[in-house]
């Protein structure tokens, strides 16, 4: 009984006009309803002060138009709002990054001689260029090489970088943050800065490497690439795996080591599989940094495919002298592209995977 | 099995002292609980044993072989961390057999290792469960199958009951009991929990502030603490302590006095400051004290707060008169208060003027400057009267 008493006697307080802010959002609702009596309202406020402000559907057709009405109702649920921004930046990032695919597919597909106005469908069908890729040009060579310089840079990135990153994330030592700061301000260098002392170290003769490359010098091998590259893409790998190392526990190490491992082992079978995540985000970085890399790539081989001439130079291949395949480079550009995206995908669920399993929980 | 003996370590960080020159003795097959608060070096300590830190100065001995530069994995030790610490990418049976796993064992063995481990702490069923499927306990568990998996020679247990909740703290308390009675090992346990020291272990170790205190049997250290710190911080509630000077005849504190004579206490003279300790048990009323062989003389006192805890009552006691304040600080550390318990079925209730009596046997005196202890237990005196007249005068 006495809880029904005070129910009604705080009904009548909200529909009190003594009530400043009660006052305040009637006289609000009388503007947007441009003046209408609102008798209705009157006794609805009673139960909820201010919710039929905006979302009057009674008489909401008499003074709003749709897009006044879609206001209304994305005031009132704001998560209406976010959702159709999300959609919004959703549709617009994937338009700017798949249209050029898109494009290129056209061109790609276009018989040669018919590329002067394609705009949004191809002039003709003609599949055969993604053969004729590979008949023009040894081009699944070029993909070989390309993919060893990669892989190559990716595991010494990733072996190098995790020792790295278990000294600075894990170990105190003198010279710590001097020492990081040394290997972000490297990062900071414009790789051609590199490029004129490299080509003159890679273009000498060592003796020690005449069994390895032939002549001696490391021109034409996948060293010449995979050397300064690998050096190129180390900070960010040494950066992504200091955070991840340093936030394993401590426990967990000193366990390991306990049990019978050294330090190099509780990095090897504790530390680098709880943080796989992490892992997997800087080779995956670092793989596609590698593959898609330009300037090394070009300078380093004389474009050979039996000297480990990469993707770029397959791709430019096609622009001979006198005339340019562009149906071709379209082609094989899409083909190249394939190998990163599956690699993206996959390596993707596993970062996902490893970042929802809680791998941490103590 | 081993002995484990430490000599001389300390270990000094760029601004600290964890450990400051400890030395001990752990025997074969011995259940030995360093203990102390939050920072006192316990940890550290353990962790030279281990092998986890390398002392700055003394050396570590497991059995005969000094182990000061060994790796920890060349050690023969196996560690129970308080955080569990099991490997969360691994299931239960490979995070027991993982020691096995890093040493040429034939998986025969492996697995008939990690059964018998796996049986003598109860997770039969549960080996290929992954860590985060298991409740607090069967980690725990889990983490001491990993440890005795290897037979080690000394166990090192690092708190590692603080994560548990209350109720299953004791019980694993019982447990690791049973398993130390069964394997025999060496164990080295750290704890701040005093409860689990007194009931777990041979001999306590208790350590502040980075220096050994007191290494003994728990009653030991109960019944005859070393000194002022090992007396406040064994017991709970910890002991009564009131600063006195000591004088021709007694000791004379802020708000009683206690005869004795000063040819009784070593070490100290008349006019030195010596600080008296008493337990809480060891106060009684005045009026209930008739069967006790020897009293102080009663100390007037009111009664401020009572807390009933079941089997006892404890009594908090404002000696003088304007006390009052500050109940909420550590009774230890203020004389003008005094921490009595009662049993449950005393008359006695709050805001009542009462005299309350220590039991003079069980009084200890510290010297106040050093807190090292002077002396536990005073002899009996015949004269309870003399005690009362001369506080009048």
């Amino acid at each position: 009984m006495s809880d029904d008493h005070e129910t009604t006697e705080s009904t009548e307080s909200d529909g009190n006009s003594d009530d400043p802010l009660a006052e305040r959002w009637r006289q609000a609702r009388r503007i947007t309803d441009g003046g209408q009596p609102a008798e209705r309202g009157r006794e609805r406020d009673q139960d909820a002060p201010h919710a039929f402000l905006l979302e009057d559907e009674d008489d909401a057709e008499l003074d709003r138009g749709p897009f006044q009405q879609w206001v209304a109702t994305s005031i009132s649920n704001p998560k209406r709002a976010y959702r159709a921004m999300f959609y919004t930046a959703t549709i617009f990032f994937l338009l700017t990054t798949l249209f050029p695919f898109y494009w290129l597919l056209m061109v790609a597909l276009t018989p040669e001689g018919q590329q002067q106005d394609i705009i949004l469908t191809p002039n003709g069908f003609n599949p055969g260029a993604f053969i004729e890729v590979f008949q023009t040009l040894p081009f699944h060579w070029y993909m070989f090489n390309s993919f060893v310089i990669a892989t190559a840079s990716t595991v010494v990135v990733l072996v190098v970088a995790s020792l790295a990153g278990y000294a600075f994330g894990r170990l105190e030592f003198p010279g710590k943050t001097p020492l990081m700061l040394l290997v972000l301000i490297i990062s900071f260098f414009p790789p051609a800065a590199f490029f004129i002392p490299l080509n003159d170290l890679f273009n000498t003769q060592f003796f020690a490497l005449e069994p390895i490359t032939g002549d001696g010098t490391l021109y034409n091998t996948p060293g010449a690439m995979v050397l300064p590259l690998s050096a190129i893409f180390m900070p960010l790998a040494i950066f992504i795996l200091t955070t991840f190392y340093a936030q394993i526990p401590d426990g967990l190490e000193d366990a390991a080591r306990v049990e019978g491992t050294t330090r190099l082992g509780a990095l090897f079978r504790v530390i680098i599989p709880l943080s796989a995540p992490g892992v997997a985000t800087a080779g995956v970085l670092t793989f596609i940094a590698v593959y898609n890399e330009f300037f090394f790539s070009f300078l380093m081989t004389d474009g050979q495919p039996e000297n480990w001439a990469p993707i770029l130079e397959g791709i430019l291949g096609y622009q001979g002298q006198y005339e340019v395949m562009y149906h071709l480079m379209a082609a094989s550009s899409i083909i190249g592209v394939i190998p990163v995206a599956i690699l993206v995908i996959v390596a993707q669920e596993k970062i996902v995977s490893g970042l929802t399993a809680g791998a941490l929980k103590e | 099995m081993a002995r484990v003996r430490l000599e001389h370590i300390t270990k000094r960080y760029e601004d600290v002292t964890a450990v400051d020159d400890v030395s001990l003795e752990v025997a074969d097959g011995e259940f030995v609980t360093f203990v102390g608060p939050s920072g006192c070096g316990k940890s550290t300590t353990m962790e030279t044993v281990a092998g986890l830190t390398r002392p700055s100065e003394g050396n570590v001995y497991i059995g005969d072989d000094e182990v000061t530069n060994l790796a920890p994995k060349d050690r023969g030790v196996a560690m129970v961390f308080q955080n569990i610490a099991l490997f969360p990418h691994m299931d239960v049976f490979e995070n027991i057999s993982f020691g096995l796993r890093l040493r040429t064992y034939d998986d025969e063995e492996i697995r008939r290792r990690v059964e018998q481990a796996a049986d003598v702490v109860q997770l039969e069923g549960m080996l290929d469960r992954m860590p985060d499927e298991l409740s607090g306990g069967q980690r725990q568990r889990v983490a001491i199958a990993r440890a005795i998996v290897r037979n080690p020679d000394v166990f090192l247990m690092d708190e590692p009951l603080a994560n548990l909740d209350a109720k299953l703290r004791v019980h694993m308390r019982t447990e690791l009991q049973r398993l130390h009675r069964e394997l025999g090992t060496t164990i080295i346990y750290v704890t701040h929990d005093q409860a689990e020291a007194m009931t777990m272990s041979d001999r306590i170790a208790v350590l502040n502030e980075g220096r050994l205190q007191q290494i003994a049997p728990p009653l030991t250290c109960y019944n005859e603490p070393a000194n002022r710190f090992v007396a406040g911080f064994i017991g709970s509630p910890s002991m009564n302590f009131a600063d006195g000077e000591l004088v021709a005849d007694g000791l004379e504190t802020d708000n009683f006095r206690v005869d004795l004579d000063p040819g009784e206490v070593p070490g100290v003279t008349v006019g030195d400051a010596v600080t008296l300790g008493v337990r809480p048990e060891d106060v009684h009323i005045a009026s209930a004290a008739g069967d006790l062989p020897a009293v102080t003389a009663p100390i007037e006192a009111r009664t401020d707060v009572l807390e009933p805890m079941g089997d006892e009552v404890f009594v908090y006691l404002l000696l003088a008169e304007e006390a009052g304040r500050s109940m909420a600080e550590d009774p230890a550390t203020a004389s003008d208060q005094l921490l009595m318990s009662v049993t449950p079925d005393t008359e006695v209730h709050e805001e009542q003027d009462l005299e309350v009596v220590l039991d003079r046997s069980k009084l200890h005196l510290f010297d106040s400057a050093s807190g090292e202890a002077l002396r536990h237990g005073l002899v009996e005196r015949s004269e309870p009267e003399s005690g009362e007249t001369s506080k009048a005068g």
